[in-house]
């Protein structure tokens, strides 16, 4: 058993380095559907953190001008207090609000430009909470009726029906343009594989000839499948893994306020997915490539 | 090496005790390839073990299809063909291998490896079967002192002359300690010098117990060594008995 394993492992890097501008070409293009994948997944993630992030936030926010009278808020407040749908409300001042900001640039570690212009831009709110979520009623009219003190109302289901669209399509386009790319892979993988094996004909027909079983015969370009496959799962890890940090502040630029980041469980689920799909794709190219070849 | 009987080969019909102590039974075998070409007709051929018989015949005659036949190349279409006890047709795919291993075959074009050397073309044959190095090793320096190239070990096929080529392909064919070793004419593209080489290492072999079974056109050969003579002639088995290449009357 350590015999095939040293022999199989022995010959399908001896036929990657012998055969090496299509080893390279397939191992390329495997790490291009790698990082597509991974790239998917992690965008498809961060949306769904956003998402997740959104959904337990409250559901309603009013952003109020700056300078309104306390009584008239209080008046909004109680107003809104009463209608059926509502399950609490909360009021945020414009101190409160700047003071939450700058604790979120302090936890990301961003720098805070309010400190430098000694003003605070931030608006206070009134924070509606639902008895069901979904079920507004009349809370966002009553709060935009009242123009005097109301800015702007945000409905938390805009933003969730926008990042679940935005979701779909992205998840719908990334999938077909990963299927393409596959088909891509899983074809330069076969023709590599292919051409190994038409290299190795003499070996194998030699290899036939003394006896060697079948799996002697095919495994070491299963293997060779594999290695490239392994091959381009680690190159991909290693660019991932140069790109995190870039595109961990990218994306929370572009998501404000949600904490989208790379945490350990999305880590150990790219580590799994990149490595089994690259090995997947390699052994199932080499697989075809070997079955068609060596069909007797 | 004895030939076991493994339950599975056992045929329906079992053979006659003097077919199982053969290295090789040909019974009513005959052979049509789908295009229609009648390669071997009713061919009956028992090689007890031990023996050393001449193949021969005119070109198309059938004898490369023979040789496919007791390497499971090819399944006879009719008829039962055993090797060291086994019948090849019913023999599953997984032990082909197997019985491969038994048989040591030796070709015109002597197929070694040109990036190997010596050494290596003869372990390559072991390697690919799962022997470990460490018992390789042994085995590959014995049957290279076997055929004479002990020295030349080290060597490229390119390096080497047809003879030690083919001397080094027999090397490779005797590495399993065959049962029996088949020959594809070993001398068609040596000189005749160079050919009674071969030959004697052959026969050498065959006195160590090795059955040979050797395809040629070298009449000269044939004629001299007075040893069994099987003729094919369009398919058919025409003559069997110990003499020259030509038939004497």
């Amino acid at each position: 058993m350590l015999t095939f394993a040293a022999f199989s492992v022995r010959r399908a890097l001896q036929g990657l380095w012998r055969n090496r501008v299509m080893s390279l070409a397939a191992t390329v293009t495997m790490v291009l559907m790698l990082l597509l994948l991974a790239g998917l997944l992690i965008v498809l993630s961060g949306l769904q953190a956003g998402l997740s992030f959104v959904e337990q936030k409250v559901d309603v926010q009013a952003y109020l001008y700056d300078g309104v009278p306390q009584d008239r808020v209080q008046a909004l407040i109680a107003q809104v207090e009463a209608l059926p749908e509502v399950s609490a409300v909360t009021y945020t001042t414009k101190a409160q609000a700047l003071a939450d900001w700058q604790a979120t640039l302090r936890a990301r570690g961003q720098q805070d430009f309010t400190a430098v212009t000694g003003t605070n831009p931030i608006p206070a709110s009134i924070n509606v909470k639902l008895r069901e979520p979904g079920v507004y009623g009349t809370v966002v009219d009553v709060l935009q009726a009242d123009t005097a003190v109301v800015q702007r109302v945000d409905e938390t289901q805009q933003v969730v029906d926008a990042l679940i669209t935005i979701t779909n399509v992205l998840r719908t386009i990334g999938l077909i343009m990963l299927v393409m790319v596959g088909l891509t892979v899983l074809f330069i993988v076969v023709n590599t594989i292919r051409m190994a094996v038409m290299a190795r004909a003499d070996e194998i027909e030699i290899m036939r000839l003394v006896g060697a079983s079948d799996a002697f015969i095919r495994w070491p370009f299963i293997f060779e499948g594999l290695f490239v496959g392994l091959i381009g799962a680690a190159v991909t890890l290693l660019l991932l893994g140069l790109a995190a940090g870039p595109i961990s502040q990218f994306t929370s630029a572009i998501v404000a306020q949600v904490p989208v980041g790379f945490d350990q469980q999305l880590g150990v689920q790219l580590v799994g997915l990149v490595v089994g799909a690259g090995a997947l794709m390699g052994g199932i190219g080499a697989w075809i490539s070997v079955r068609s070849y060596l069909i007797r | 090496m004895t030939a076991t009987l493994e339950p599975a080969a056992v045929t329906s019909r079992p053979p006659e005790p003097d077919a199982l102590r053969a290295s090789l039974v040909l019974h009513d075998v005959s052979m049509v390839y789908p295009n229609g070409k009648r390669a071997l007709v009713d061919v009956d051929l028992v090689v007890p073990r031990g023996d050393f018989v001449f193949l021969v015949g005119p070109s198309g005659a059938g004898k490369t299809t023979l040789i496919k036949l007791l390497i499971r190349d090819v399944v006879a279409t009719t008829g039962a063909v055993l090797l060291a006890g086994q019948d090849l047709a019913r023999l599953p795919r997984r032990q082909v291998p197997l019985i491969r291993r038994r048989i040591g075959i030796v070709f015109q074009d002597f197929k070694l490896l040109p990036t190997k050397t010596v050494r290596e073309n003869v372990a390559f044959a072991l390697e690919v079967t799962g022997t470990p190095r460490q018992h390789a090793a042994p085995v590959v320096e014995r049957v290279l002192a076997l055929v004479g190239l002990s020295g030349q070990a080290e060597q490229r096929p390119a390096q080497l002359s047809g003879g030690e080529q083919q001397r080094t392909a027999i090397a490779r064919a005797m590495v399993h300690d065959p049962e029996i070793i088949i020959a594809d004419e070993p001398t068609g593209n040596l000189d005749p010098l160079i050919s009674w080489e071969i030959l004697q290492l052959l026969l050498r072999i065959n006195e160590l117990g090795t059955t040979v079974l050797m395809a040629t056109h070298n009449a000269e050969v044939v004629t001299a060594l007075r040893r069994r003579v099987v003729a094919l002639e369009e398919g058919r088995v025409v003559r069997d008995e110990v003499g020259g290449y030509h038939r004497e009357y």
